[in-house]
Order: structure tokens, then sequence, then C-alpha cells
């Protein structure tokens, strides 16, 4: 029932996200092109945000999403390249070398718990990278990296002067690519939550002793919820590499995806759908806010307000909501 | 055939012998207890018979089939229960929710036959009209009937208790007593830890006394209470007499 309510309401969400380049235009005119930037911004955050979440429900701490990341990328880049099959066959490529990844590694790595586990998937974007760098250039590019051919073509604003990577940036058809991966990431995760999944996640997460006692096959569960957790990241990547037009092994296994896939979630609130999407929306219009107001040093402005908000929201803006309505169902 | 069969078990941690040389077995239908002084290795059996610690040798045979190198989970689906020492409640979930991991995947069924023994396991423990509270807000009793509830959701032929009345006052402890002998009218073979005296001449059938890791006794409760050897373990280390 609650399911329903949620996919009613995602559906809603999609009309309008569909029109909104369109209602941006109408309102903001020129000015619109820099608001789509950062929703694209967001929505891309929100990915990583709430696929990152998904194996933060079984209690572990992963990593691993800038290799996932940087997978999708990598091997959608390197099928443009190779081949002449399709541009749009490198989505599902994208996926299904995450999904190996996540199996290869998960499998190896996922009896790690805690800290041990974080660690051990912090090396792999690491050993990827290393990898690329070492294959012969004619195949993955070497440390120079590789082009990647745009998926839509680029949009000119008439008697503007601008570089051509704007005008293929500000392609809204990815910003609905974006919106598209969002949704399917939020009814992959709103399923989960609603399935007899949601009940042994949580079990494992509390105490993984007691979930086994109770036939809970904790290993294997571990190694699904990575599993889908990693598939929308891949896809992301190999959307991010054609709008951005090139893949390269510093850029692509950029660390700062990891760290930004587990802070979102934390700023929003942990093991939620919802949680990680504020979380995404909130910092990715901090972040803008901060650097429209300070150009230089923006990010220690970022940083301060991600200190304070661990400190005086330690369950996020999540938390932070459930608080405010106790207080209030208790003052009535 | 016995439905537990427990041959020369040992654990050893590091130079401790935990538990040394272990046989014994149960019948179905059973009520068998466990007792001994604190370190007596009782806790340490129990988690061995569960999967939780692998013996260092030995064998634990379940319905005939040897069960020592199965993992905790694989063990709970042949049919083995078991409810803590300390209560381990998982905090973040409901009492029905708490009971709902075990019907899902201890018994593994569809949610909505789960959802209908959950319900039924509730009933059965008293716990029906605190389903929707969460397993943090419970009193130590309330805590020991989930516990048990849990245990029993995941459908068990053999449920193994540890020390489920530690802490609960006379008059509670005589309602987990009845609880007890419900469950175990109703077809449950039960293995209990317990120090509390009285209620190991109230429910079991057979008692099996250890003292630092070895068995020293075995029979009914009369049996064992007049045995010298189980008198001197006792009397040893006088803050475990009850």
């Amino acid at each position: 029932m609650k399911l329903r309510m949620n996919l009613v309401l995602l559906a809603l969400a999609a009309v309008l996200l569909f029109f909104l380049p369109d209602l941006l235009k109408l309102f903001f005119d020129k000015a619109s092109v820099s608001y789509l930037s950062l929703l694209i911004n967001a929505t891309s955050l929100a990915i990583l945000a709430l696929s990152w979440d998904i194996l933060a429900r079984t209690g572990q701490l992963s990593l691993a999403h800038a290799a996932f990341f940087g997978a999708g990328a990598y091997s959608t880049a390197i099928l443009v390249k190779q081949t002449d099959v399709s541009l749009w066959l490198g989505l599902p490529l994208a996926a299904l070398s995450a999904v190996l990844l996540a199996l290869l590694l998960g499998s190896v790595t996922l009896q790690l718990r805690g800290i041990y586990f974080a660690i051990a998937t912090l090396s792999f974007a690491e050993v990827l990278k290393a990898v690329i760098q070492k294959l012969p250039s004619s195949l993955a590019g070497g440390a120079a990296g590789i082009n990647v051919e745009p998926l839509f073509r680029p949009q000119f604003i008439a008697g503007e002067m601008e570089r051509w990577e704007i005008a293929f940036l500000r392609n809204e058809s990815y910003f609905l690519l974006y919106a598209g991966l969002l949704l399917a990431t939020i009814v992959l995760s709103l399923l989960i939550e609603s399935s007899s999944l949601s009940y042994a996640f949580s079990a494992i997460r509390t105490n993984e002793e007691v979930a086994a006692v109770m036939g809970v096959k904790a290993a294997r569960f571990k190694l699904l919820a990575f599993v889908l957790s990693s598939m929308p990241v891949g896809i992301l990547g190999a959307i991010q590499a054609h709008r951005i037009g090139s893949v390269s092994p510093d850029e692509t296994f950029n660390v700062g995806t990891t760290v930004l896939a587990l802070v979102t979630p934390i700023f929003g609130g942990l093991y939620t759908s919802l949680g990680p999407i504020l979380g995404a929306l909130g910092l990715a219009s901090i972040e803008e806010f901060l650097r429209r107001t300070f150009s230089e040093g923006y990010l220690i402005g970022y940083g301060i307000v991600l200190v304070l908000s661990i400190l005086f929201m330690p369950k996020g803006i999540m938390g932070l909501l459930r608080s405010l309505r106790k207080a209030q169902r208790e003052s009535l | 055939m016995s439905l537990l069969k427990v041959s020369r078990l040992s654990k050893q941690f590091g130079g401790l012998n935990a538990v040394q040389n272990l046989s014994f077995s149960v019948e179905e239908g059973m009520i068998f207890a466990i007792i001994g002084p604190n370190g007596a290795g009782k806790t340490t059996t129990l988690n061995m018979l569960s999967g939780l610690l692998t013996p260092t040798s030995g064998t634990i045979a379940l319905n005939g089939q040897d069960i020592t190198q199965l993992t905790a989970a694989a063990r709970c689906h042949l049919g083995l229960g078991r409810a803590f020492q300390v209560v381990q409640p998982f905090p973040e979930m409901t009492v029905e929710e708490n009971v709902m991991v075990g019907a899902l995947f201890g018994a593994r069924q569809s949610k909505q036959l789960a959802l209908n023994q959950t319900h039924a396991v509730l009933e059965q423990t008293g716990l029906l009209r605190l389903k929707d509270t969460s397993a943090d807000d419970l009193t130590l009793l309330q805590e020991k009937r989930l516990e048990i509830a849990r245990a029993l959701a995941t459908h068990p032929s053999l449920l193994l208790l540890d020390e489920v009345m530690a802490g609960l006052r006379p008059k509670e402890a005589q309602e987990a007593v009845e609880l007890i002998k419900t469950v175990n009218t109703s077809g449950v073979t039960i293995i209990f830890i317990e120090h509390v005296m009285p209620v190991v001449r109230d429910l079991a059938d057979q008692v099996l006394v250890m003292d630092y890791g070895t068995p020293i006794a075995e029979g009914s409760y009369h049996e064992v209470t007049q045995n010298p050897q189980v008198i001197q373990a006792y009397l040893g280390t006088d803050e475990d007499a009850a």
C-alpha cells in the first residue's frame, strides 16, 4: 500500500522532471542553463548517494563507488572507440561491467566488516586506474584517456559566442537521462524497502550473528546489496563519459566520487530512500550558493557546512525532520 | 534415533579447554537442562550447537545428519532455533519486524505466510498487543519473550534457550516456565541452560551437569542433585548455588 502510494508520487515526479527544462526556460530565460546544470549535479549526486545507501543498509561501508563509476565510464568509452555499434549499447554494458566487478570483488571482500571492508574497497579504484594506465593505449587510451562521442547534439543559443563543450553540456536531453536513471534507482530502492530484503538488510546491519542464527544468509544478502548498489553507478559513469566527452584515469577514477557517495547520504539521512535525495539536493545547492558567493576558497565554506551538519544533525536531514515532527506532536 | 547427538565435543581457546570431550544426546520431545557453575562451558556448548563457534574436535548430529561444519543459518534451516542469554533484539525494528526476520528467513516462507506465523507466535508469547512497539522500548520480561518469539518464528524442531530466566522476578520466571512448557507441548524439543534450580526442577526431563568444561553427571533432577560430585562442584563456588 505504502509502495503503491510512493510509486504514484514518483510518477508525478517523473512528469514534473520531464517538463522541468521547459519550465526553467519559462521562468528564468537564459539563466535557466545554470539552473539546469545545478539540477544535473544534484541528480547525479542523488544517484551516487542513493545507490551507496542500498549497501549501507546491510551495515557495509563501501568506498568502491569511484571504481564502479569508472568501470561504467571506461567500458562505454572503449566500446564506442573500438566498435561501430549503437552508442546506447554502452549504457547496459556499463551496468554489466559494474555488476561483474561487484560480484568479483564483493565475493572476496564482503566477509570483512566495518573499517576493514572500507579499506579493501578503497583500493578497487586505484587498482582499476593502474590497470587502465598499463593497458596498451590503442585499447584504453593510457594516461591521456579516450574521447567519447556525445549522445546528443550540441545546443547553441543564437547570437552567443560560446565554446562547443558548453553547448554540449547544455543539451537538456542529458538532464532527462540523468532524471530517468535517478527515477529507476528510486524505484529499485523502494522495491527493496517494501520487500522482505529490507528485513534481512537491517537484521544484518544491527547484529549479523543473531541474524545468522535466525536463518539469514548474510554473505548472500550483502553480495546482492553490493551488486544492486553498483548498477546505477556504472550507468551514471557511462552517461557522464558521454556528456563530458572524455574519460581519463585521473578524472574518471576520482576519489571525490567515493567521498561524495558517502557524505551525501550521511548528510541527508541513512537507510531511507528520501534521505540521500534530500542530501543531494541540499549539498548541490549549498555548493552552488557558496561558489557564487565566494569564488575563491569556497570549498572551505563547504567543509565548514559539512562539519557543522555532522555536529548538529548527526542523523542528517531525515533525523532533523523526524525530531521536528516528534516535537510538534508532543506540543499538541 | 536421538534428535541431537553430540559426540566428544571439545573447544579450546588458546590454552584454555572451555569444553572437553562432551557427549550427550537429546531425544525428541524432551526438555533437557544443562547446568553448572559459571565458566563451566555451557554457553560455549550452545554456541557450538548453533554454529557461532567451530568446535576444536568432535561432532554434532541433528536428526542423524552431521551438522558440525554447517553455518549458523544452514543449521537454522534444519530446525535449530536459539534464544540468547543477553537479549539482543534488533533495536531499530518493531516487535513484529523482529519476529518477521525469523519467520521469513528461518522458516523460509512468503511474506504473507510469514506475517500470519509472526502473529501466531506473538499471540503464543503474549506480545501481540506490543507488535508495533519499538524493540528498544520493551521491559526485560518482554525482551525475553521477544527473544523466544524470534526463535520460535524460525520454526525450530529443537530450541536452545540460554538462561532465559536470568534477571526475572519469581512471578515472571513462573510465567516464563509456563511459556516454555507450552512451547514444548506444541512439539518443540528444548535444551536450556539455567542457574535457577527450581526452574530446572519444574521443567527438565533430563539434566546434564558441567564443571570446568567436562560433563560430571547426567540424569533426572533428583539423581543429579544427590550426586556428591555435583554438590562439591556447587559448594566450591557457592555464589552459583541456588
